[in-house]
């Protein structure tokens, strides 16, 4: 089974995108803000990461950017998903080194298409 | 509903677009309708019937059987299909071309994705033989409201995330202050949208090397099929090519096309010429 790793700092975001990603046959991993998500991927990198741009601690452009410089760091498939929706904030996070992009509001059927488009379903 | 009503929808769906409705699907029927009912003030659909009865009105008539067709649809919906266009049906027109212009016509395209959809990949094409011809594509549906919006070109924040990537929100489109995003002028260039009603002649539309029409035939009547494959037909270029959707066949309906040899689910229109010549 592939792994994704949520990562935001709303638990209630985290339960209801993990429910949908487990239904698209991923194993669930969580963290509440970059820096704990770091952690995570230096002990196993995930196949993909939803992440959230706006966080305490490491918000997510500084996570991918960290994590691009990590070893093994540009196997994960990123996919922010966040309330940043403007066109600036979305090529900065291309720049960065995002795969894909989900505006907030989202549904299920938004996140497997666009996981879909991205190879991971 | 009432039976009556449910008898009269599906009749004048019948008539009007060639649509067969099953009882079972009286559901899909209060579903489509539900808008128009709300905006005319309409408490239920025996009243919206009662009053098209009572009152004979053409054009809120046609309005209704537009409102009853399918308007489900989103970018990139038959990948698989826009992908065999763009790499082996608009190429091989192209050959045949003396002049390097090639015309699409997407039929009951709905509110335009897929029209949209084929004008990226066409103008993806950089570098390939199809960068240097004039491709043009018609977009052509019943419904007004569907055309318009089509024609807007602007689509909401749920609209613009399913099937259409990221990079390619960022390359076509621009995002207004209320969160709608809007197709960049440089698609629009390629792109036409026309009101027609595919059980009517469209000679004025012109002739086309492709014609794209998927989930219109499934919902059909027998003889509408028939009517719709013909009028499809008689405006495809001889050897030009016709897609259907991913359940849909012209065969066992009309003999004008017969399956592609080079490609899946696609037909192409008899050289009648050729069909002479091998009797």
């Amino acid at each position: 089974m592939k792994r994704c790793l949520i990562v935001d700092d709303s638990r209630v975001v985290r339960i209801v995108a993990g429910r949908i990603v487990k239904d698209l046959s991923f194993t669930v991993s969580e963290a509440a803000h970059g820096a704990e998500a770091l952690e995570i991927c230096r002990k196993e990198m995930p196949d993909a990461i939803l992440l959230d741009w706006n966080m305490p601690v490491m918000n997510g452009l500084d996570f991918l950017r960290a994590l691009r410089r990590e070893d093994h760091g540009k196997d994960p498939v990123v996919v922010f998903c966040t309330n940043e929706n403007d066109a600036e904030h979305i090529s900065e996070a291309i720049r960065a080194g995002a795969n894909e992009y989900i505006m907030k509001p989202f549904d299920a059927e938004i996140v497997q298409s666009k996981f879909s488009g991205v190879g991971l379903v | 509903m009432q039976e009556s009503t449910f008898n009269e929808l599906a009749d004048l769906a019948l008539r009007h677009s060639g649509q067969h409705f099953a009882p079972s699907k009286a559901y899909l029927m209060e579903a489509r309708l539900s808008s128009i009912s709300r905006r005319e003030s309409f408490a239920t659909l025996d009243d919206l019937v009662h009053c098209l009865k009572a009152r004979p009105n053409q054009r809120f008539e046609q309005e209704v059987a537009a409102a009853l067709t399918s308007k489900h649809t989103n970018f990139f919906k038959h990948r698989d299909v826009l992908d065999q266009i763009v790499n082996h049906a608009l190429p091989s027109r192209l050959k045949l071309s003396k002049n390097g212009r090639l015309r699409v016509w997407c039929a009951g395209v709905a509110s335009g994705q897929e029209a949209w959809s084929l004008a990226m990949l066409v103008n993806e094409q950089v570098g390939s033989a199809l960068s240097n011809a004039e491709i043009s594509i018609v977009g052509s549906d019943l419904s007004t409201d569907s055309i318009e919006r089509a024609e807007r070109g602007i689509y909401g924040h749920y609209e613009v995330q399913k099937g259409l990537s990221i990079h390619r929100l960022m390359t076509n489109f621009t995002r207004h202050s209320t969160g709608e995003w809007e197709i960049n002028e440089g698609l629009r260039q390629s792109v036409s949208f026309r009101r027609h009603n595919l059980l009517h002649p469209a000679q004025d539309l012109g002739a086309f090397d492709v014609i794209l029409c998927s989930n219109v035939l499934g919902g059909l009547a027998p003889q509408a099929k028939k009517d719709v494959l013909s009028t499809m037909t008689t405006q495809l270029l001889p050897n030009a090519f016709l897609f259907l959707g991913p359940d849909e066949t012209a065969e066992g309906i009309t003999d004008v096309v017969k399956p592609s040899r080079e490609m899946r689910g696609a037909f192409v229109k008899r050289d009648k010429s050729l069909d002479a010549a091998v009797a």
